[in-house]
């Protein structure tokens, strides 16, 4: 067992939970996404996407561009909530539609490292 | 950016950015959850943006204040923690950025990257040169005053900083790196159609046959300009096929034996390196007996031309032991040349000719000195190994000097910059004196004292004329180009020195009837390099010296019919 795969496994795969448990629920329901859990899920795939460099294979470059592309979003989704005046439905649908396609892009980067990890030999 | 500089910077960065995420979050959360009270002494909780905005003046030790309300002690103690956590992990990040910026790997990248965008981005053909020292140095700016671009590598870094403070540097491309590995011939361009050539003077000899090897294998279209002491590593870098090899002891043995029978030959080589015009008198080396001091690679090529003119003469060294031959001849002082006793022991004083042959420049110059007092009537010829001591040789009155820095500069930089003046020299110098004299006495009596040179390329830019005629399969002799535009009967002031058609040449053409891609070399002056110019890319002009007569402009013919 190697412990840095444990430590970057577990930081994607959280990254990709935290999102999809931010996400979960009815998208114009204010009391169904918390702020806690956004902020949750924009650190962890922070972290996540640092983990990603230094690995200059083709497939690490795919994971490396899927983790900036949730980060984007989930970006654009905190700065939605940090200027908006009052948090609506409508407001709240955004977010929560950007934070479902950081979830793709998290989706995809977990998918990616699984099929990773099952071809390598070791 | 360089592609690798920016993985250099990211993959260093990598703990640094971690640390910073995970105190920052850590900070932010607790901001967050510990309640404060307002200024109505209501509870309130700070939002996330209050607290990444705190927590971003703080950990940069900007500290704007406790915003939005002051804090109560459970905050502050709170804030105490955030200051030690992301300041520590703040400085640290800065450390770093700041180290890996000025890596000595990345600096080496930028740079590299920096050169291989130059050298890509260069629109004519270029010349690669391994090293800088005083040789390529004066062969860069040759090549830069004939308008060929130039690369240049050398593995040390103040030997490039220094190249960097002249002021031809600015044009040129310039990497600190390892020649002789293959990704450093790479960079700068060597397997890219417009390198022409490779100039490599290293002083260990070997190093340049590994150069000659690396390009044969890497473009062997690619000439490599090379010298060569030593016979074992000059036949070794001709079998290379690519190599052009120059040996200064074997040029300056060609040279002595080009005095002894064909001065003239000299006056003429002396003309196209532009050391001195026509008139200047020939050296006739006397007869007599000659010194020669120092039995190394020099003294080895001289004793061969001696002996081959049947000269008298005696070697003075203390390092070599002496063949059998010459103790029995009588012709080897095993003493250190730079002793008056040993001088006149050599039968200085019946001596005509010393040659001061040494590695060392100061016994040269100490020998010359030396023999100058014991005869003065002495011919003197030394060797100067590195141009460094030039004015002291100057200064010593010194016959014939032999440079052989100046020697391979002259050689690299002819070649390259002017190929067929090259190819005219390498001819001329198996020629006996007779042709050297009638030469000479043709140049100076149709010419003058000091002609010019003009090279002529049959191509459709450069002879425009020519080219569509000959194209079109009419037969042109060479002596075309000679006539006057004056009177098409007469000559104008030129000779046409060779004629170079593939590998084929033809010294002194005449006569020869002319073919595409024929490189000719005249000699001439102004007004008759701009007659030949015309002949040959004006059609009219053309017309006109064939015939006779003016070409009838087609158009304007059938207007006035």
């Amino acid at each position: 067992m190697n412990l840095q795969k444990v430590i970057s496994g577990f930081f994607f795969i959280l990254a990709m939970t935290l999102n999809f448990g931010f996400s979960y629920g009815d998208a114009q329901n204010i009391e169904m996404h918390t702020n806690y859990e956004l902020y949750a899920a924009l650190v962890v795939s922070l972290i996540a996407t640092i983990l990603k460099i230094g690995d200059k294979t083709q497939i690490g470059s795919v994971l490396l561009a899927s983790s900036l592309v949730a980060d984007i979003q989930l970006i654009a989704a905190v700065l939605i909530w940090t200027v908006t005046d009052s948090m609506d439905s409508a407001t709240m649908a955004t977010i929560v539609s950007l934070s479902g396609g950081a979830l793709m892009a998290n989706v995809t980067s977990v998918i990616l490292y699984i099929g990773e990890t099952l071809k390598s030999k070791r | 950016m360089d592609n690798n500089a920016l993985w250099i910077i990211l993959q260093r960065l990598r703990t640094p950015l971690l640390v910073i995420i995970i105190t920052y979050s850590i900070a932010i959360l607790g901001m967050v959850l510990i309640p404060g009270v307002d200024d109505k002494g209501d509870i309130y909780h700070l939002t996330f943006f209050d607290a990444f905005y705190f927590i971003s003046y703080t950990a940069s030790t900007i500290g704007f204040g406790e915003t939005p309300y002051e804090f109560t002690y459970t905050q502050r103690l709170w804030v105490l923690v955030c200051i030690y956590l992301t300041v520590v992990g703040w400085f640290y990040a800065i450390g770093t950025l700041v180290a890996v910026l000025s890596d000595k790997t990345l600096k080496n990248e930028l740079m590299k990257g920096r050169f291989r965008k130059r050298v890509r981005a260069l629109k004519s053909d270029f010349i690669i040169i391994l090293g800088y020292n005083h040789v390529n140095s004066q062969v860069i700016q040759k090549l830069l005053a004939n308008d060929l671009a130039v690369v240049l590598v050398d593995i040390s870094e103040d030997k490039i900083n220094g190249f960097l403070l002249e002021d031809f540097a600015h044009s040129i491309p310039v990497m600190v790196a390892d020649a002789l590995l293959t990704e450093t011939l790479k960079d700068a361009g060597i397997e890219m159609d417009r390198c022409q050539a490779v100039v490599s003077h290293f002083f260990k000899e070997d190093k340049n046959l590994r150069i000659a090897i690396l390009t044969k294998f890497l473009n062997s279209n690619v000439k490599v300009i090379t010298k060569a002491t030593v016979r074992d590593t000059m036949t070794s870098l001709i079998d290379t096929d690519i190599a052009k090899v120059e040996n200064p002891f074997e040029i300056f043995a060609k040279r002595l034996d080009i005095a002894l029978i064909a001065p003239h030959i000299m006056i003429l080589e002396n003309w196209i390196y532009k050391n001195y015009d026509l008139t200047h008198e020939a050296t006739f080396l006397p007869q007599g007996r000659y010194i020669i001091c120092g039995y190394g690679r020099m003294g080895k090529v001289v004793k061969e031309k001696l002996d081959f003119h049947g000269i008298e003469y005696v070697i003075i060294d203390e390092n070599v032991i002496p063949t059998k031959e010459m103790i029995e001849n009588n012709t080897f002082i095993s003493a250190n040349a730079d002793d008056r006793e040993v001088l006149l022991e050599a039968g200085i004083e019946e001596s005509a000719v010393l040659i001061a042959g040494t590695q060392n420049d100061i016994d040269n110059i100490s020998i010359v000195l030396t023999a100058q007092k014991l005869n003065s009537e002495l011919y003197l010829i030394a060797r100067e190994n590195t141009m460094k001591e030039v004015s002291i040789f100057e200064a010593a009155n010194i016959d014939w000097l032999f440079m052989i820095e100046k020697i391979l500069i002259n050689k690299t930089s002819l070649q390259l910059a002017n190929p067929l003046k090259h190819a005219f020299l390498k001819l001329i110098i198996y020629k006996d004196e007779e042709w050297g004299t009638s030469l000479v006495n043709l140049l100076k009596s149709q010419i003058g004292a000091n002609p010019k040179l003009m090279n002529l390329t049959i191509t459709e830019e450069r002879a425009y004329a020519l080219y569509r005629e000959i194209e079109a399969g009419e037969s042109i002799n060479l002596n075309i180009l000679l006539k006057s535009l004056r009177d098409w009967k007469s000559y104008h002031n030129a000779i046409p020195l060779l004629l170079k058609r593939g590998n084929e040449e033809i010294l002194l053409p005449h006569d020869e009837v002319m073919e595409l891609g024929d490189q000719i070399l005249f000699a001439c002056d102004e007004e008759s390099r701009e007659e030949i110019e015309y002949i040959a890319s004006n059609i009219y002009d053309l017309h006109y010296i064939r015939t006779g007569e003016e070409k009838k402009n087609w158009l304007l013919g059938k207007i006035f019919k």
